[in-house]
């Protein structure tokens, strides 16, 4: 699984990088031809496709690593914000088979585009939605829920790879 | 709030400054939408709830499905919040995320998180965008990549290495790292063609954009990660 892939490489030191950050679990490298310098990559050195296979516990800590080379970049950068992001999927523009966060420097003006046009639905579309969503959230075993549904726990931590999640992971396997 | 002139807003950055710290939470907690949503003085439609926690739709939302993730503590920026509150939240977005999968059949999730203004921060009250995905949505972000001097960014990685306390945690790992092992526990799958031949971290097929050089690795110093006040006036003043 790891075979060609460049965040697998990175971490296996076959593929050379300028790294940040590094422990038994998480590495965090700098992007080489980012968006601006101090944007950087913080991944798992376990191969997980998406982030739905990388462990709960794990997950946390990416992103508190994320948020300490948030603010450390924004501390040694003239820079006047910053972004985290994920994108899980080919279309939500996941480009690398690896789950990955990037933290983006942020300036007025500059060439990166992570806002969207906001959209009007009706009270209807709302509620369709929200009944949708509460209703695959109350079935889900959610960490330190506070509804009563918690009735039945398919598996532990709620790291559930339900069938839906394979389109994911098959869809990223075929990036070219 | 009604609309501010500059002399308002300069009386209200004066105002902030001679405020405590307790002071000054009490009062952004008061102007602070979010925080009415939390104590359920607003209506908002919440998808989850916990002890912690509050995850709500946005009513102008990107996608529909785009879900408003916080805690319930007001912060203003993610570098306040203690890190086990981070953490915990964090794992909710992943498990929200998992939930707009199953729930609208998107094909698709990005999770994003706005530091300041500049990166398009709105609200005052911290918070995690959990943002269903389509084909054909009609949200473009764009992460353009450009040709960035090695020099400066071996010097970028040095100085972030010492402040990240790297050597620190290379040294305390248990054992030397062994690549070798990761590749049997990996669960088999179908052959993934290679990504790309360049040796270079950046992913393929981003959108190209040619920007050139800028001078940077200015240590500014002063800067805190913190909210700062002025932000939190200039916030209070457009949205309250
Ligand atoms: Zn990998
Ligand atoms: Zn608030």
């Amino acid at each position: 699984m790891a075979d060609n892939c460049i965040l697998c490489g990175i971490v296996d030191g076959a593929i050379p990088s300028k790294k940040v950050y590094e422990d038994d679990e998480i590495m965090a490298v700098l992007d080489l031809n980012g968006a601006a310098p101090g944007h950087t990559f913080v991944f798992p050195k376990k191969h997980h496709t998406i982030i739905e296979q990388v462990p709960n516990a794990l997950v946390g800590k990416l992103f508190a690593m994320a948020n300490k080379v948030s603010t450390s970049i924004f501390e040694s950068l003239d820079i006047q914000g910053t972004n985290i992001f994920l994108a899980n999927g080919i279309t939500a523009g996941q480009l690398v088979p690896h789950a990955m966060l990037q933290v983006i420097p942020r300036r007025e003006g500059d060439n990166v585009k992570l806002s969207w046009e906001p959209r009007q639905l009706t009270e209807e579309e709302m509620s369709t939605v929200e009944l949708k969503v509460k209703e695959v959230v109350d079935s889900m075993p959610l960490p330190g829920a506070a509804q009563s549904g918690q009735k039945q726990k398919p598996k532990s931590g709620g790291e559930v790879i339900a069938d839906e999640e394979n389109y994911l992971v098959n869809q990223l396997k075929r990036i070219p | 709030m009604e609309q501010q002139s500059p002399q308002d807003i300069e009386a209200l950055k004066e105002k902030l400054k001679s405020m405590s710290p307790e002071e000054l939470k009490e009062f952004q907690k008061k102007h602070c939408i979010f925080c009415q949503i939390v104590s359920k003085k607003v209506s908002a439609k919440v998808v989850y709830e916990d002890a912690k926690s509050l995850a709500i739709l946005d009513i102008n939302p990107a996608n529909p499905g785009h879900i408003l993730l916080m805690l319930r503590e007001h912060y203003t920026v993610m570098p306040q919040v203690p890190e086990e509150d981070l953490k915990g939240l964090f794992v909710t977005a992943k498990l929200l995320s998992n939930a707009l999968l199953r729930a609208l059949e998107v094909k698709g999730t990005n999770i994003l998180v706005a530091n300041g203004p500049a990166a398009g921060q709105k609200a005052q009250h911290f918070m995690i965008h959990v943002i269903p995905r389509s084909e054909g949505d009609g949200i473009s972000f764009v992460i353009p990549q450009q040709e960035l001097n090695q020099k400066q960014l071996d010097a970028l990685a040095e100085r972030l290495r010492e402040r990240m306390g790297t050597r620190e945690a290379l040294a305390s790992q248990k054992q030397v790292y062994v690549p070798q092992k990761k590749k049997e526990e990996a669960k088999p799958a179908a052959a993934e063609p290679p990504l790309d031949d360049k040796p270079v971290a950046g992913p393929p097929e981003r959108q190209q954009e040619e920007k050139p050089e800028e001078g940077i690795l200015e240590d500014t110093g002063q800067k805190k990660g913190g909210g700062n006040l002025d932000d939190i006036a200039d916030f209070l003043a457009k949205n309250g």
